[in-house]
């Protein structure tokens, strides 16, 4: 059975046709900088060299054709035919309280998938995108949607609760989802394994830092708590998301400048974060090179960044009461390591200490950047969400 | 709904805004124009229109470059035999339409939904030059079409019920509430606000209060966001008395009888916004100019 997993993030599709009979990828992808100039495909089959084009690709409609037509390209491709592709396994990022499990998509599950846009405004529609994208080009294939939020469902009431009228819970489901479950759940098995010692025992910080970024306490192999919330907009500082922020500044924004909701919408979602601050990018990797170069509000952005980090890693240790492991993972998390060692500076007080060295040469794969000494576990582990996805996709189809 | 590009012909305001509210969304459009230089412009007033937005961080520039590569303009209209759907959006006078119909029906395939955006207009009326009455149907848009979210979807006595119906999905498609009308002079929208501003202007006439408290009179009091008066300077006098004659040529009821007021200022060349006054008065880019100088210097003052 092979399974086309499709991850369409806010600027990116990633994509991996994984046989699922042995859980080996024949090929995998991503289309990068959707929307962006000199947008991206990166395809790699596992039999044949790295292709890579550049072209503009300017929306996640476009970009799945292209990966389509790439899987089956005579010279690049890793399959003869579309029949080939058993099913499609779609990230999903918000499930609602409705979606605690994967689920096959019928008409009636995409009312409720459009249902749930205004909760993420950012991804919802793209993930919607890329199932009408996929139907529409594999019409024989079933899809399945697998939610962010499903590994979070287990947080206890404490931490999912907001301090309003509870009312509002009970009658819009206000309350805290978390995001980027797959990526928390995948990094915090490797981890253990890594550790050597059986989940159930360990207490784990996830740290996925991407274009999106979230941090996770995972308590014996479940989600306690997490810090993106109802939206994925809560919690630390993203590419153009602002993160944690006194709600009332939005009021009165909203009142002084007399925006819109959308306006308002897009404003915390796309205008803040990394490129509100720093008025130059919303990528981690410019903003380091604008710091080197002496960008004043790169350097404040950077420092907003891994402060946030830093204190969620504070906060969770004390709600976990304990810590066995720090996991870095997600772009920006698994490749920079300046951002790792400013998130854990000074903080041996925790029993965190991490080998500098070993910090700045790890390239790529799985590594230990933790002190010898050091009481917790520092670790960069590549994320892949891809795979959590397919195995749930293919326990889904065979279900029936 | 698999639908793949969009016609819109005429690059006026509204053509402007509904190209832009559809391309927004993900779809192809085709904006045509009688001349390639019209057509052109078009462009050029939805990418000062997406600017502003930025400015106001409701939209980003890469939305703007994704907006923008999706709409083409043209002056070919033969390009329509290429069509699922055209939204006509040229002047709302019945001639020009009727003929613009005739041409579309000649040029597209008969399976193409040909939609009319019209404020008062009767779809049957258009509908009854082509040889498809039941795949014509009115989307009347309000502007500024990509902030208001409704869209009055107008049944002729012929539109079918599958036109209807696709329409309905479309107007969902690009995130607008379908509001049904079965086609009578004014709709809905138009029906109900514009003796509303009429009223208005009555209450102004007889000397019974200010623009500024009859305006400040609904909007706090009834939660419009902008009162009678700036809506009809926004809308334009003209439109708003065109808008009057038309119901009572088609109503005969006397409610529908322009007030005198407006009569006056619109043959004054007094048309709100777009002249620079109506009932309020406004700066070369529209905005108002508060006459409210003595009061703050009294503010100043205590």
């Amino acid at each position: 059975m092979n399974i086309l997993v499709l991850n369409c993030g806010s600027s990116s599709v990633k994509y991996q046709l994984i046989d699922m009979d042995k859980e080996f990828a024949l090929a995998k992808g991503s289309v990068e900088r959707i929307g962006m100039s000199a947008s991206v495909l990166t395809h790699n089959p596992h039999d044949k060299p790295q292709r890579k084009i550049s072209r503009e690709i300017l929306d996640h409609i476009q970009a799945i054709d292209q990966v389509i037509a790439m899987l089956l390209s005579e010279e690049h491709g890793v399959i003869n035919d579309k029949s080939e592709i058993d099913a499609v396994g779609h990230r999903v990022v918000h499930g609602g309280e409705q979606f605690e499990k994967p689920v096959l998509v019928t008409k009636d599950i995409m009312v409720e998938l459009r249902n749930l846009i205004e909760l993420a405004p950012l991804h919802n529609p793209h993930n919607i995108r890329g199932i009408n994208a996929a139907g529409a080009n594999l019409e024989n294939a079933p899809s399945v949607a697998v939610f962010d939020t499903a590994f979070h469902s287990n947080i206890p009431d404490h931490a999912y609760i907001y301090g309003i009228p509870y009312q509002l819970y009970t009658k819009y489901g206000i309350r805290r989802y978390g995001f980027h479950g797959p990526s928390h759940q995948f990094v915090s098995e490797q981890a253990a394994e890594l550790i050597g010692r059986p989940l159930e025992e360990l207490k784990i910080i996830t740290c996925h830092l991407g274009n999106g970024a979230s941090i996770s306490a995972v308590d014996q192999g479940k989600s306690v708590d997490t810090s993106m919330g109802f939206t994925p907009l809560e919690g630390l500082l993203m590419g153009t998301r602002s993160g944690d922020l006194d709600p009332a500044i939005i009021l009165h924004i909203m009142a002084r400048e007399e925006l819109s909701l959308h306006e308002a919408n897009t404003l915390l979602n796309k205008h803040s974060g990394l490129y509100g601050i720093s008025g130059h990018s919303s990528d981690v990797r410019e903003i380091l090179e604008a710091v080197e170069e002496g960008h004043t509000n790169a350097k404040l952005a950077l420092n907003v960044y891994c402060y946030r980090i830093k204190k969620y890693i504070g906060s969770y240790t004390a709600a976990m009461g304990g810590l066995d492991a720090i996991v870095f993972t997600g772009g920006v998390g698994e490749n920079a390591a300046q951002i790792r060692s400013q998130c854990l500076t000074d903080m041996a007080f925790f029993g965190i200490t991490i080998d500098e060295k070993m910090n700045a040469s790890h390239s790529s794969g799985i590594g230990k950047i933790s002190a010898e000494d050091s009481n917790v576990g520092v670790m960069v582990i590549p994320t892949n969400e891809e795979l959590v996805i397919a195995r749930e996709t293919k326990r889904i189809i065979e279900k029936g | 709904m698999a639908l793949q590009s969009v016609f819109v012909i005429g690059a006026g305001v509204m053509g402007c805004g509904i190209a832009e509210t559809i391309a927004s969304h993900g779809i192809e459009v085709y904006l045509i124009d009688k001349t390639t230089r019209l057509a052109e412009k078009g462009i050029k007033t939805i990418s000062e229109n997406i600017d502003r937005e930025i400015e106001r961080w409701g939209l980003t520039n890469s939305d703007k470059r994704a907006i923008l590569s999706r709409i083409h303009p043209s002056s070919d209209l033969a390009l329509v035999s290429e069509a699922q759907m055209v939204i006509e959006a040229i002047p709302d006078r019945l001639e020009p339409k009727q003929e613009l119909f005739d041409e579309l029906d000649r040029l597209s395939p008969p399976s193409t939904i040909l939609v009319t955006n019209t404020s008062t207009l009767s779809i049957s009326e258009i509908g009854a030059v082509t040889r498809r009455p039941e795949k014509i149907i009115g989307m009347h848009f309000l502007n500024p079409v990509t902030k208001v979210q409704i869209v009055e979807v107008v049944r002729g006595l012929r539109t079918s019920d599958e036109t209807y119906q696709y329409i309905r999905e479309f107007a969902e498609l690009i995130n607008k509430k379908p509001i049904l009308v079965h086609e009578y002079p004014g709709y809905v929208t138009t029906r109900i606000i514009v003796p509303l501003l009429n009223e208005a202007m009555h209450v102004l006439m007889e000397g019974i209060s200010t623009p500024e408290d009859i305006d400040n009179a609904m909007k706090l009091g009834f939660g419009f966001n902008v009162g009678p008066l700036a809506l009809a300077d926004m809308m334009g006098l003209d439109e708003v008395m065109a808008w009057m004659e038309n119901l009572i040529g088609e109503l005969s009821d006397h409610k529908y009888n322009p007030c005198p007021l407006l009569r006056k200022m619109v043959r004054a060349g007094h048309l709100g916004v777009k002249t620079g006054e109506g009932f309020f008065k406004y700066d070369a880019d529209g905005h108002r100019i508060r006459n409210n100088v003595v009061g703050a210097k009294a503010e100043v003052e205590e």
